[in-house]
């Protein structure tokens, strides 16, 4: 018997060794990573001798993570600055993009220090989950600088119920739909595309394209099952929700909550994608490639994208153009729209089990009034991660790219602090900064700018409306099916999700927040 | 008095000889008990997670209790589908996979153990080791409607018409199974094979002597030798029917929402249904449910097995 039981063991240890390996250790792995540095961190300050309270902040960053010792170079660099101005002492804890919300969430729930953490849209989770510390005092307190800066009316997108829970980084936030396109072959085939104004127009310029190179597909999708078409349906608040992912909307002045997919507009921009898709206009495996438009571009059988950005076309296109090393135009082909998600996608919050939340915001404060802490958290140490050119524009040192250079976040630019007083990259054009200070003034807002929505009453049919929309968004957005029987279809399910419980918990709480606002 | 001194003696005296016999056993499973014990049992205590509303302030233990709320999600709408397809492809993977494994194992057996049987175990092995999401995008790489490899050989040397391989929904069971079996069997196969090799060379002999032919060698002696192998592994597949393999199903079909109806199993639905909304409360309720489930489905199965033949039974 006893033999039994321990063979027995035997082979269910080996299996769940096995088992264990290929589940568990994408995450398992992660956090011992994140807490083996945090560790070696914590000596590096305690041994400086003086002390002083110590802020974690915790930013996505694009690049590669940095080793430790390029970090604590910089770290040491802006801790010269904090000790002075605020006495504090940063520890920086730069986190990969693709894995960010899932680090930052499994730090906070083990226990580990994390003052400052940013939302990628997902704000108003944070904040029902109780991961945001209410700041409305300490701001008041510690941070009048940037209250000022950024001003109550953005402000007020990241208010609940009368607490502020973040600051908003401070950049262009008005995302404009644009046609990025091959600036040679629109000049090869003399297209004009400054005629090109909607997406409807796009056709022809799409068919055009097609019959001088019939082996071409013309339009790409910008990221899987993303043709881009549907931020094309305009003036649309999306009431918190991720914007890949549209549940209930307000659209224009109206203040009554619709179901998105049942609007006409996406209808007839469903019907165009499959017209586009069986002209073979646009790529046919655009639902589930993998690929983003930048690899799809940079190979030779493609011509444009559609996707949302907040720099003027002309900078838009020169920089693209350098990530994707060819020449590309950018066409805006709708209005710029603002909305409280439009706002709060990228908000700095203070962890609600943070011992030092004044001391976070303080450092906070710094991030969007200090150049230099702005400065070194993107560029890193000048001379050594980046030099200034004649016209003060940042570039890399010569012979250096970002993969050479110890540390760099630059492609987290205008995620993090205040985008405006930063050194600006090589080949931004001055004047744009002024056009998109301005924008932010005068882009088109929402009527129900503030509002964020509590989904919390509402989860049960969140996931399964998520997981409906997962099924059907995509292939109807790159035109894989017919619209003519899938978006009724898609409709049907969606209620049976419980569209409708969703749509009016928002509107309830919709009508509560106008009440209240008057 | 002194009778029964004794005989609890003698019993502990027994008691230590075994252990003795044994305990060089469990020094060598002690690392995968603790790794068991660490992984699989430490985190149980975390279960009444599922009935809370968990927020970040309250912590584990202070969130307010929830009911059976977190629950709610899983038998909404696609319960009965995303249910049939984890059960359907977990019979399918336990019922073909043991029977490619043991064909496997059989055949490489009779192979002898020459150069060539070394070179089959270890290419039918390597697939075991690629991560899901290559397998994913050797999979692609074959199905891709515009480039992949099947639509630009073999449907056009058949003269067919090309298929949209990730938006029809109908080919993805095969297609699944396919990846399945192609992936996991040299993994199998070789548990099989040490069950076989196992065996006692006597017995083949004297059936040889009296006759018996290659397949009736494998039919009266390799299976009948193999069952408590098989209905062990069997039973712990089947503990496990209510989890799906989240590579297999999330990785292969490319994440295509066409083809959700034969691709979405119970990890898939909850991984993105919560995608949104990171809530721990729900996700736990989610490990729960299947755990409950197929501790249930394993129980029962047990209890048939016992019934049946005492000796195979697991526990």
């Amino acid at each position: 018997m006893v033999k039994k039981i321990v063979l027995m063991t035997v082979i269910l240890s080996m299996m769940m060794s096995i088992v264990g390996c290929g589940g568990g250790a994408s995450t398992g792995n992660n956090t011992n990573d994140s807490s083996t540095n945090s560790e070696t961190d914590n000596k590096d300050s305690s041994n400086k001798g003086e002390s002083y309270e110590t802020v974690v902040y915790s930013y996505a960053t694009f690049n590669n993570i940095p080793s430790n010792d390029a970090l604590s170079s910089v770290e040491e660099e802006i801790n010269k600055i904090t000790r002075e101005r605020i006495g504090v002492e940063v520890e920086l804890m730069p986190i990969n993009i693709t894995e960010y919300g899932q680090k930052v969430s499994l730090a906070l729930q083990g226990g580990e220090q994390i003052d400052i953490f940013e939302s990628l849209g997902d704000f108003n989770t944070s904040v029902s989950a109780k991961m945001a510390y209410d700041i409305t005092e300490l701001v008041d307190q510690y941070a009048v600088e940037t209250k000022e800066l950024i001003g109550e009316e953005i402000l007020a997108a990241v208010t609940k119920e009368g607490s502020l829970y973040g600051i908003p980084t401070y950049k262009p936030y008005a995302l404009t739909p644009m046609v990025i396109y091959k600036q040679e072959i629109a000049d090869e085939l003399n297209l004009d595309m400054s005629q090109v104004k909607s997406i409807e127009d796009l056709t022809d310029v799409l068919r055009t394209v097609k019959d001088a190179y019939p082996d071409m597909t013309p339009l790409v999708p910008v990221s899987p099952g993303d043709s881009g078409i549907y931020r094309t349906v305009e003036e649309i608040d999306f009431l918190s929700d991720d914007y890949l992912s549209p549940k209930g909307v307000l659209q224009g002045d109206s203040l009554t909550v619709v179901d998105f997919y049942a609007l006409p507009e996406f209808m007839e921009k469903a019907g165009l994608a499959r017209q586009w898709y069986q002209e073979n206009l646009i790529l046919q495996d655009a639902a589930t490639t993998t690929s983003t438009a930048q690899e799809l571009m940079a190979s030779n059988n493609s011509f444009c994208y559609i996707a949302s950005y907040s720099y003027p076309e002309e900078d838009t296109a020169a920089s693209l153009s350098s990530q994707m090393g060819t020449k590309v135009g950018a066409k805006r082909i709708g209005e710029a729209y603002l909305d409280t998600s439009s706002i709060s996608a990228l908000t700095w919050m203070v962890s609600s089990m943070s011992d030092v939340p004044e001391a976070a915001v303080k450092f906070l404060n710094l991030t969007f009034t200090d150049p230099d802490v702005v400065n070194l958290l993107i560029y890193g140490i000048e001379g050594r991660d980046y030099v200034l050119d004649e016209n003060g524009q940042a570039l890399y040192p010569e012979g250096e790219d970002a993969t050479t250079v110890p540390y760099t976040a630059q492609i987290s630019v205008g995620t993090l602090g205040n985008f405006f007083i930063m050194h600006p990259s090589q080949g931004t054009n001055e004047e744009s900064l002024a056009w998109e200070q301005e924008q932010n003034q005068i882009a088109k807002k929402s009527p129900a700018m503030g509002f964020t929505f509590d989904s919390s009453a509402v989860k049960t049919e969140y996931t399964a409306v998520s997981n409906v929309i997962n099924q059907y968004l995509a292939v109807i957005s790159t035109g894989s099916v017919d619209p003519v029987t899938a978006v009724p279809d898609f409709i049907e399910k969606l209620d049976s999700a419980g569209m409708n419980a969703i749509i009016a918990e928002k509107q309830g709480q919709l009508d509560q927040w106008l009440e209240n606002k008057e | 008095m002194i009778n029964k001194n004794e005989r609890t003696k003698k019993e502990r005296i027994k008691k230590r000889k075994e252990l003795a016999n044994t305990s060089s056993l469990l020094v060598i499973a002690l690392p995968g008990i603790i790794y068991l014990l660490i992984n699989n049992y430490l985190p149980m205590f975390g279960v009444f997670l599922a009935f809370k509303d968990y927020n970040y302030i309250d912590g584990v233990f202070k969130s307010p209790w929830n009911g059976l709320k977190n629950f709610e999600y899983l038998f909404k709408q696609d319960a009965f589908m995303i249910i049939r397809n984890t059960l359907l492809y977990n019979l399918t993977f336990i019922v073909l996979g043991t029977i490619v494994a043991i064909s496997l194992a059989i055949l490489m057996h009779e192979l002898g153990s020459s150069k060539r049987v070394k070179f089959f175990q270890s290419s039918l092995l390597l697939p075991n080791l690629f991560s899901w999401v290559v397998v994913g995008f050797i999979g692609f790489a074959f199905l891709n409607s515009d480039t992949g490899f099947i639509n630009n050989t073999v449907i056009e040397l058949f003269g067919l018409e090309k298929v949209a391989w990730y938006s029809e929904a109908k080919y993805w069971p095969v297609i699944l199974t396919l990846v399945y079996l192609w992936k996991m069997m040299g993994f199998h196969s070789i548990i099989y094979m040490a069950s076989i090799a196992g065996i006692d060379q006597g017995i083949y002999e004297a059936a040889q002597i009296d006759g018996a032919s290659k397949w009736v060698q494998i039919k009266s002696i390799t299976l009948p030798m193999l069952k408590p192998t098989i209905v062990i592994l069997s039973l712990m597949a089947v503990g496990r029917i209510f989890y799906s393999d989240f590579g297999l199903f999330y990785q292969v079909p490319m994440n295509s929402g066409a083809i959700f109806e034969t691709t979405q199993t119970i990890d898939t639905y909850v991984y993105r249904g919560l995608m949104e909304l990171n809530d721990v409360g729900m996700s736990a309720a989610a490990g729960l449910y299947q755990s409950l489930v197929g501790f249930i489905v394993v129980i029962t199965a047990n209890a048939i097995v016992r019934k049946v033949n005492n000796e195979n039974a697991l526990f």
